[in-house]
């Protein structure tokens, strides 16, 4: 038996696990249907942005009701967004919470508790809609969790060690998430030589508060090579939208290229790389109307960077959990504009993207110039020692060094690198885009002004 | 001079945190900040430690009101008579006036309360306190 099953049985030997046959799994993941693999959709529509909304409910009934509403405008990728006690590995609170939830016909979870649920009630659902399902969740320790929505036919999983740790959580050990999500890699790597590969796909727009380029380039590559190191072959890196038309354009340019370029380096230049754009993640208006605009404006984005997914927000934005009617509206308006734009010309920043590649590589450098042993470690040093940085993030490994402000086009700009190991020529370049404007005085209103330009 | 900071209770919100942070190593002050998520008895434990002589504890959801009655029991463990005690941000779970909130945290022993002040304007009012009271 291998390390891993070992390890499997381990985990699915628990108490809120009714049942899970090996073998029976094995069986249905090789004889799915392809319309069920992203990676097959993502081969088939080459120059498609396919078009995925958020949202996820305590019950099979309002998941299913939630599902037939998103059918209905249109959408491409189905979402399935776990609640917050699976994430948090709480199984029992869940169990309780998604009772409560149908005996009063009210919300007690805040998404889905597959867990509870099982995978044969999920897959039941999932093979009814036959369209590809992503795992959005947020989990530190998602072992059990992905092997259940594998096993349910949900063949792209969303996370990472890094991104689903440093935005989400103060004190989780960044050690043991590594460790855990390279269990998730190896689940992934395995069931994708069954039938159409599993799609991993990293969550790029981390805190969505002013977090440069460099910053987020840097992260979704180095879980980019986790992944493809344990074999992995399909991967989706992403970016959401930074608030500046430019800078957007730039970062999509420089984030394909070098995914590939850093994905060879590991000899894995037989996987494929996705690209995904999150529509904008910091804090929306309260006018609907305006959020309609801010939606609307980031369809179009997507398209222009070439996206082959968009992950939708609503105009509920500022409101809380969206209903299923105004996530569904969300749905037909981004596929109305992404049928509006075809043809687009190519665009071209050489000073800008050269500046970013530039950054990319410092960092990796140092990254790899690292004594530990293995990638991971060499990462979660970098992590410990503050080259990368990610601000605003909640956990105490972060060193909170790195401050970034806007400039007059609104591009994210590092005001003071902390150590982040960008050159001085890098960070000559930046500061020569904030031209003095802000100083030690001025930068906390200016971080304020530039974290809430969208209100 | 030594300052402990932090967001008091289960709140996460960790912008306002950052900013406060930034904003007093700008001003000089040396910054020991706990970050979001912390528990009252770890402020104080820090402020022991380090030897602060300010606590500048935030909070955004509001929990805040539910943490802090303690306060005047740990005040009564350890001699922090020389210290300043500041709490700041939106003190009150729903709606509620600075005249309702300001008396109710000064009886749980802070001696600045701010209540929905602007971040610049509270921090003002506690360096011309630093400098009057000579801390």
């Amino acid at each position: 038996m291998s390390l891993l099953q070992r390890d499997r049985e381990l985990i699915v030997s628990n108490e809120f696990v009714k049942e899970f046959d090996f073998n029976e799994i094995e069986n249905f993941v090789k004889n799915a249907s392809k319309n069920l693999f992203i990676s097959h959709k993502f081969k088939n529509n080459p120059n498609k942005t396919l078009v995925q909304p958020r949202g996820g409910f305590p019950t099979q009934e309002k998941m299913f009701a939630l599902y037939e509403q998103f059918k209905s405008t249109g959408v491409d990728i189905l979402p399935m967004t776990i609640d917050s006690n699976t994430r948090l590995n709480d199984y029992a609170s869940a169990k309780k919470m998604l009772q409560l939830s149908i005996d009063e016909q009210k919300d007690f979870l805040n998404g889905y508790p597959l867990i509870s649920h099982g995978y044969k009630t999920a897959r039941e659902m999932i093979t009814h809609f036959d369209t590809p399902i992503s795992l959005r969740h947020g989990t530190p320790d998602a072992r059990l969790l992905v092997d259940m929505a594998i096993a349910s036919g949900a063949f792209e999983i969303e996370g990472g060690p890094i991104t689903y740790i440093l935005p989400y959580s103060k004190n989780f050990p960044q050690d043991k998430a590594f460790l855990y999500w390279k269990h998730v890699e190896k689940l992934c790597a395995k069931y994708s030589t069954l039938n159409e590969p599993i799609n991993r796909e990293s969550f790029g727009p981390l805190t969505a508060t002013l977090v440069p380029p460099v910053i987020t380039i840097v992260i979704q590559i180095a879980e980019m090579l986790l992944s493809l190191e344990e074999g992995v072959k399909s991967f989706s890196v992403s970016f959401a939208q930074t608030g500046s038309l430019n800078q957007d354009l730039v970062m999509g340019n420089v984030i394909k290229r070098k995914a590939k370029e850093y994905a060879a380096k590991i000899g894995c230049e037989d996987a494929t790389i996705n690209l995904v754009y999150h529509q904008w993640m910091g804090s929306f208006p309260r006018d609907k109307e305006k959020s309609d605009s801010l939606i609307n404006t980031g369809a179009m984005i997507a398209k222009m960077v070439g996206a082959n997914k968009i992950i939708t927000k609503t105009r509920a934005e500022a409101f809380g959990i969206p209903t299923k009617e105004e996530n569904g509206l969300a749905v037909s308006n981004v596929q109305y504009t992404l049928n509006m734009l075809n043809g687009l010309p190519t665009f071209k920043d050489e000073e800008e993207e050269e500046n970013l590649e530039r950054q990319i590589d410092e960092v990796f450098e140092t990254i790899f110039n690292d004594p530990a042993d293995t990638l991971w470690r060499k990462i979660f040093n970098s992590i410990k020692n503050g080259i990368i940085d990610v601000p605003y993030s909640p956990h105490i490994i972060n060193n909170n060094e790195l401050i970034t402000v806007r400039d007059e086009s609104k591009n994210i700009r590092i005001y003071k690198r902390g150590k982040v190991p960008i050159s001085d020529k890098s960070f000559k370049y930046e500061q020569s885009k904030l031209k003095g404007k802000v100083d030690k005085d001025s930068v906390v209103n200016q971080i304020i002004h530039d974290i809430g330009i969208m209100l | 001079m030594k300052v402990v900071t932090g967001v008091v209770g289960n709140d996460i919100h960790v912008v306002a945190n950052r900013l406060i942070d930034i904003s007093l190593q700008s001003r000089g002050y040396e910054v020991f900040n706990l970050g979001v998520n912390t528990y009252l008895q770890e402020f104080i434990d820090a402020v022991v430690e380090t030897d602060a002589k300010v606590l500048l504890i935030s909070s955004l959801n509001g929990e805040a009101q539910g943490w802090c009655r303690e306060l005047k029991r740990y005040k009564e463990q350890f001699d922090l008579k020389d210290v300043l005690f500041v709490i700041g941000g939106n003190l009150s779970v729903g709606e509620a006036s600075s005249e309702e909130i300001i008396p109710m945290f000064e009886e749980y022993g802070f001696d600045m309360v701010f209540h929905q002040t602007d971040l610049v304007d509270g921090l003002d009012k506690i360096d011309r306190y630093v400098k009057e009271n000579k801390i």
